[in-house]
């Protein structure tokens, strides 16, 4: 199981690992009670700082995605869809559609570029 | 049969490592730099063409310094058995294996240094599996090698032996429990992944990683061995009146020594044939600066020099004494 990080991303490298490890969970590539490297693994494997690991596990831990257990290093939780409200949700989303919409896009681009995305995000592991 | 003489074991200790050397020489090292195929010069990307200019000179001045390396060990070789100064043998093979090391690692990165200085970007891809050092070592293994030093020690110093030269003992105990810092340095260390044939890449990597590990557990092995078997000596003289027995535990140590030429060279093989069509290690650049790897690499490298140093110093103090 491998997790992208591409050249042309311009997010911080802790948020494109938060982001990108989300991904595989919402595709059900992790699944709960998966162990997740270590710290210092991720951070010797990219040759990355370790605080910049720690920062995106910390955030995922947080936003209840993992648990960090001692001994056994971060775990993938159990998913609870009902523990977020939808409305928080929905400013990220527009702010998205926004750039795509002033980016000259037509609705029915945006239809489809939005139908891709979730196809692919399910085609990885049956997200549920 | 009879008990070989001090000489008979340096003069095949002497066969045994040289035969190891030759053999990587011509098999493995004469054509390194040709390994990835005429778009690489030492795992660097080279323009097309390039063997047909400059790359002549770089080939050439690379196996230049190949001989001249080889020439040197030789000549060091021949002063102790010319004088047949039989002690030297150990040092002469710690000091060549390090030679030969630091050779090749100034030579890879010198060339990167001219060759390699903006290597393209590439995505990369991370592997989630985790890595733990009991998915690679065995804790009983490593339990029998301490068990095996503390009993060669128990030997040592109830054998009440005013003879012993202390110096080889400590300086092999201080070599074998270095291998273990050294195979867990072996663990953790991994390359980005290009996004292309990831998959391939880790397991290449994992291939060779696992590979290493039997490497060092060959060498840690060999010198284990030794120390048991110069505690032995020492506490139980009678061991050398059974013949079969001294034989035993003379040729227990090359065996491992066997076993560690052998998993070097297959290293090489599964580098050669795993690694063909997949881009070498350095030869592209990942999205973000290398730093914190430098880093955990700097703080094996002060281990290293804290681990190396009293090797050499008595190593050096056992020649000239």
């Amino acid at each position: 199981m491998f997790l992208t990080l591409q050249t042309n991303d311009k997010r911080p490298l802790y948020l494109q690992i938060t982001d990108g490890i989300k991904s595989l969970i919402a595709g059900g590539e992790l699944r709960e009670g998966a162990t997740l490297p270590s710290v210092r693994q991720v951070a010797g494997d990219l040759g990355v700082n370790l605080n910049t690991v720690a920062v995106a596990y910390r955030q995922l831990q947080d936003e209840g995605f993992v648990t960090v257990r001692h001994g056994a290093g971060a775990v993938i939780a159990a998913r609870n869809p009902g523990r977020i409200d939808q409305s928080e949700l929905l400013p990220p989303l527009r702010t998205v559609l926004t750039q795509f919409i002033l980016a000259g896009l037509t609705n029915h681009e945006i239809e489809a570029a939005v139908r891709q995305q979730l196809s692919l995000l399910q085609q990885k592991g049956g997200a549920q | 049969m009879t008990a070989p003489t001090e000489f008979e074991i340096s003069v095949f200790s002497i066969i045994m490592i040289v035969s190891g050397f030759v053999y990587n020489f011509v098999k493995f090292e004469w054509n390194r730099p040709l390994r990835n195929g005429p778009g690489f010069y030492l795992g660097i990307a080279v323009p097309a063409g390039f063997y047909d200019g400059p790359g002549k000179i770089w080939l050439k001045g690379y196996r230049a310094t190949l001989l001249m390396m080889h020439l040197a060990l030789a000549v060091t070789l021949a002063v102790p058995l010319a004088l047949r100064l039989w002690n030297w043998v150990p040092a002469w093979a710690g000091g060549s294996a390090l030679l030969y090391v630091i050779t090749l690692m100034t030579l890879h990165g010198w060339t990167r240094h001219k060759l390699g200085g903006n290597p393209p970007v590439c995505p990369v891809a991370l592997s989630l599996e985790t890595r733990r050092l009991g998915d690679y070592l065995s804790w009983p293994m490593e339990a029998l090698m301490a068990a095996i030093i503390a009993v060669s020690w128990w030997l040592l110093l109830r054998s009440g032996d005013p003879h012993i030269d202390w110096l080889m003992p400590l300086m092999l105990t201080w070599i074998a429990p270095g291998f273990f810092v050294l195979k867990i340095a072996a663990i953790r260390s991994a390359a980005p992944l290009p996004l292309e044939c990831a998959e391939k890449h880790y397991r290449y990597q994992e291939a060779l990683r696992r590979n290493n590990i039997r490497v060092l557990n060959g060498c840690c092995w060999f010198i284990v061995t030794i120390l048991f078997e110069v505690a032995l000596m020492s506490a139980c003289p009678s061991v050398r009146k059974t013949i079969w027995l001294f034989w035993l535990f003379v040729g227990a140590p090359w065996l491992f020594w066997g076993y560690y030429m052998f998993q070097i060279f297959r290293g090489e093989r599964l580098t050669a044939t795993l690694g063909r069509d997949l881009l070498p290690q350095g030869s592209f650049a990942t999205p973000f600066r290398r730093d914190a790897s430098l880093k955990m690499q700097r703080s094996y490298l002060i281990w290293f020099a804290v681990w190396i140093i009293p090797i050499l110093v008595c190593s050096v103090y056992a020649v000239v004494r």
